[in-house]
């Protein structure tokens, strides 16, 4: 019954320790895989963690920021934004000191949507570089979330370069509470990109939005848009009626605190 | 595996896997960090892992093995109470006393970090620890009071 | 008195604050077993197998129990207040809600308790579950319970089997001089007390025959008399370490890990500890129950209310345990802080195939008063009147009666509405502001209802 645990001690050993990743379960932070094994509702054979492995950190160089994939959430609080923001509406204090940006990214979603840091990604134009069947690989975060394979995230990687950025999202009412709704946005030169948190079991971006901001519509009627980008779900936190009401308008109040 | 628990090192016998809050409540007997959800939703298994607040149910003992923990046992006891403890006695920001451990060693970790909270930020602070007997009410002025006294 | 108004140290207070305060997880005991539960997945099947010799050949487990391991296991929680035994501590051939205990596995860990619990050959052939007790009536309602869908055993002087049942004044007369008829369908819903410290129990079996068992129950005493009644013994082979709880609201009193833990403990001359996880909380324990209740009630143009219709049904879930004392406390409280002078009442304690409800803060009484002051403002609301003005003109004074027949005599209900009133920052009008509870007279008192008050106290024959 116990468990082989891995300890990597580098990415490199990180990414040979996962090979292709079969029969594998990563334990970054803990904040999901813990509860699952102590109640027995899983049981995993192999286990890598990515504790010792190098892979915390965050570099701004080459005008890109990346960030290691066991980069606490604590850590992009005062960071930029909006991933600042989400990282800031994720749990509670000690959550935040635990869970890791890899684990956001590759959180299925529960009984309800959990990556909140997904869609601020991706309005940030994030790349994700991750290790598995068929070695390395580097692919936008969008690809890698439709993907839906077992990889190993090494890190993400994002521009850095000025920007406007927007963040809205719906009251939680507990701080253990799931995101039910949050939308990103991020403008960079003529270019505007919005994501969404809660449109769908990952994040997602909006496409119809930034057609229509591109077309000229206002943040209003684009905002209006949303609903053709996303297909929410009911879950215990909230009805996908009550996802499709408010949507619109948290689209708006983050296009709204976006700079001319 | 090794942990430096109060103070004093321990060799220990757990697996990798096995929660800081196992290795603490069933090998080493330190029973203040409570078994209240085991799932990370409750904040009574709090401890200071190298001086940061940690959920100890969430946290594999691989992950820090090496470290030093922290739990109430190591930051007061009745003979000489933390500033910390003695508001909360004395305030009554502790009923049952259940949560209670959890919710002082987030306070310490809040006040070595912020001296001088303010209300918003005590509640962010403690925004994880759930009590269902006082309210909140006199723990946030239990809070605000020793931040006072270690003025 | 000395105590009011004067800080007192709190007795547990130090220990509390050091962490160094016992509570029953925190007992130490050499060679402890731990005890894991197979619940029902189902909300109501009839269970078609159960083998536990599987679960015995997983390593570390030392016993299983199952309902032939009970002396007695069907036990009247409640048989002092007249509620009949109707529940197993484990489940016989049937079982009618998911969550519903089915054996209990006690091994050398809690990861062998588990895989023991996996282990067990168990199966079932799913039933229709009754889930709303609005349909429990219909002709076609699955059958919830052996007794039927709602509680048959009340009787009483003045009262049916069936329901609680008040009739008081001339609720007819009422209604044909209303101005308009308030009508409301409240629907407060269940919730988990949800201590920080979920129920635990360990019991360890002494050399002299005893049973030693340290329990966080809220009521000592009777979970003992539980404890021996499903054992068979003698409370004098029971000793119980209990007082340290790491909050209950009620949810303590349901006395179900002790019989279990003390029976493993028998079995296996081991200590054994049960702690239910979070989610057996939340699953698998009483809830606050959730109630249906439809309010009519006949009005006054300037807001007084001359009668109350009222049917409650209360989801009692799979097993009476509590509910029908709720319902009975309930009936004495329909009409809140106000004096309602014509009541016409039907509650049903209603059987459905979700988790067992029970005691929880006041229950019976909590969701009626949010159901009727909600109900207050609406009558206000729909009259256009200031809502203090009309629960102060309702409001219970000396002399009035409740609606079984109590006459009151210190209703604090006006001076706590005023006191309401100012801290909201609500100015009054100079005849509600000077109000008080004395009895009825002026021109606060209706002319329909001047000299009527206690002439209108007599039961219906």
């Amino acid at each position: 019954m116990a468990s082989e645990v891995l300890l990597p001690t580098s990415p490199a050993e990180a990414a040979s320790a996962f090979g292709d990743g079969s029969g594998v379960t990563v334990v970054a932070g803990g904040t999901i895989a813990l509860p699952d094994i102590t109640h027995g509702r899983m049981h995993p054979a192999r286990v890598l963690m990515l504790a010792r492995s190098g892979l915390d950190r965050i570099e701004r160089s080459g005008g890109a920021v990346t960030i290691g994939a066991a980069t606490p959430v604590a850590a992009l609080v005062d960071g930029d934004e909006p991933l600042a923001s989400a990282a800031a509406h994720v749990g509670d204090d000690e959550i935040r000191g635990q869970a890791t940006v890899g684990g956001n990214l590759c959180a299925s979603a529960g009984e309800t949507p959990r990556g909140d840091l997904q869609a601020p990604l991706i309005a940030l134009g994030a790349r994700v570089r991750s290790a598995g069947a068929g070695g390395e690989r580097v692919e936008s975060l969008e690809d890698f979330l439709a993907a839906d394979s077992s990889r190993l995230v090494l890190d993400v990687t994002y521009d850095d370069t000025p920007r406007s950025a927007g963040y809205a999202a719906a009251w939680r009412p507990h701080a253990h509470h799931y995101t039910i709704l949050a939308v990103a946005a991020v403008r960079e030169g003529g270019e505007t990109r919005v994501a969404v948190t809660g449109g769908g079991p990952t994040g997602r971006r909006c496409p119809s939005v930034e057609a229509a901001l591109a077309g000229g519509a206002s943040t209003r009627d684009a905002a209006a848009t949303v609903l053709d980008d996303v297909d929410p779900a009911d879950d215990a936190l909230a009805s996908a009626w009550y996802r499709r009401r408010v949507l619109p308008g948290l689209v708006q109040k983050a296009l709204d605190s976006l700079a001319g | 595996m090794k942990l430096n628990v109060n103070g004093v090192e321990h060799a220990l016998e757990s697996g990798a896997l096995t929660p800081l809050l196992h290795v603490l409540r069933e090998e080493l007997g330190v029973t203040s960090p409570k078994a209240g959800c085991q799932s990370g939703g409750c904040g009574a298994c709090t401890v200071l892992v190298d001086g940061e607040p940690r959920r100890s149910c969430l946290t594999p003992l691989g992950a820090v093995d090496g470290a030093e923990v922290t739990t109430i046992e190591g930051i007061g006891d009745a003979h000489d109470l933390h500033p910390v403890q003695e508001a909360f006695h004395t305030l009554h920001a502790a009923q049952c006393g259940f949560c209670t451990p959890g919710m002082i060693v987030a306070t310490v970790a809040l006040l070595k970090r912020l001296p001088q909270p303010g209300r918003r930020e005590i509640e962010r602070a403690l925004s994880g620890h759930i009590c269902r007997c006082t309210g909140y009410v006199k723990i946030v002025e239990a809070v605000e009071a020793a931040a006072g006294g270690s003025r | 008195m000395r105590a009011v108004g004067a800080r007192v140290e709190k007795v547990d207070g130090i220990g509390h604050v050091t962490g160094q305060t016992t509570f029953v997880d925190d007992w130490r005991i050499p060679g402890m077993l731990w005890a894991k539960v197979l619940r029902s997945p189902h909300d109501h099947a009839a269970i078609t197998k159960l083998d536990v010799a599987p679960a015995l050949a997983v390593p570390g487990v030392r016993a299983v129990i199952t309902h032939e391991d009970v002396p007695k296991n069907v036990l009247g929680h409640l048989e002092g207040l007249g509620v009949p035994a109707d529940e197993p501590l484990l489940a016989e051939s049937d079982v009618r809600w998911k969550g519903q205990p089915i054996a209990v596995v006690a091994a050398d860990s809690e990861e062998a308790a588990l895989a023991g619990v996996a282990a067990i050959g168990v199966s079932f052939e799913e039933r229709p579950a009754l889930l709303d007790v609005r349909l429990a009536f219909e002709a076609d309602a699955p059958k919830a319970h052996h007794w039927g869908n709602w509680f048959p055993h009340f009787g009483g002087p003045d009262t049916p089997p069936d329901h609680r049942k008040i009739r008081k004044g001339d609720i007819d007369a009422a209604f044909e001089q209303a101005d308009a008829i308030v009508q409301g369908v409240y629907r407060p819903n269940a919730i988990e007390q949800m201590p920080v410290e979920p129920q635990v129990c360990a019991c360890v079996p002494e050399s002299n025959g005893r049973l030693t068992i340290h329990s966080c129950t809220q009521g000592v005493y009777f979970t003992m008399g539980i404890v021996a009644g499903h054992l068979g013994v003698p409370l004098n082979r029971l000793k119980f370490i209990a007082g340290t709880v790491g909050g209950g609201f009620g949810g303590k009193v349901e006395s179900w890990t002790e019989p279990v833990v003390a029976l493993l403990a028998l079995k296996t001359g081991k200590p054994v500890k049960l702690r239910f996880t979070r989610e057996e909380e939340f699953l698998c324990t009483s809830t606050r129950a959730p109630w249906h209740i439809e309010i009519a009630d006949a009005v006054t143009s300037d807001g007084w209310i001359l009668g109350r219709k009222m049917l409650t049904l209360h989801d009692a879930g799979a097993y009476a345990r509590f509910s029908p004392y709720g319902v009975t406390k309930h009936s004495f409280h329909i009409a809140g802080s106000y004096a309602i002078p014509n009541i016409h009442f039907d509650g049903y304690v209603v059987f459905t195939n979700r988790t067992p409800t029970s005691a929880m803060r006041g229950f019976g009484v909590t969701s009626v008063s949010w159901t009727i002051e909600t109900q207050m403002s609406r009558i206000a609301s729909v009259l256009g009147l200031d809502p203090y003005e009309v629960r102060l003109r309702n409001a219970s004074r000396i002399g009035d009666t409740t609606p079984n027949w109590v006459t009151l005599h210190d209703p604090s209900s006006v001076p706590v509405i005023q006191a309401a009133a100012e801290a909201a920052g609500v100015e009054l009008t100079a005849d509600y502001r000077t109000m008080t509870r004395d009895p009825r007279s002026g021109d606060l008192l209706p002319e329909w209802l001047e000299g009527q008050l206690g002439d209108l106290d007599a039961k219906e024959s």
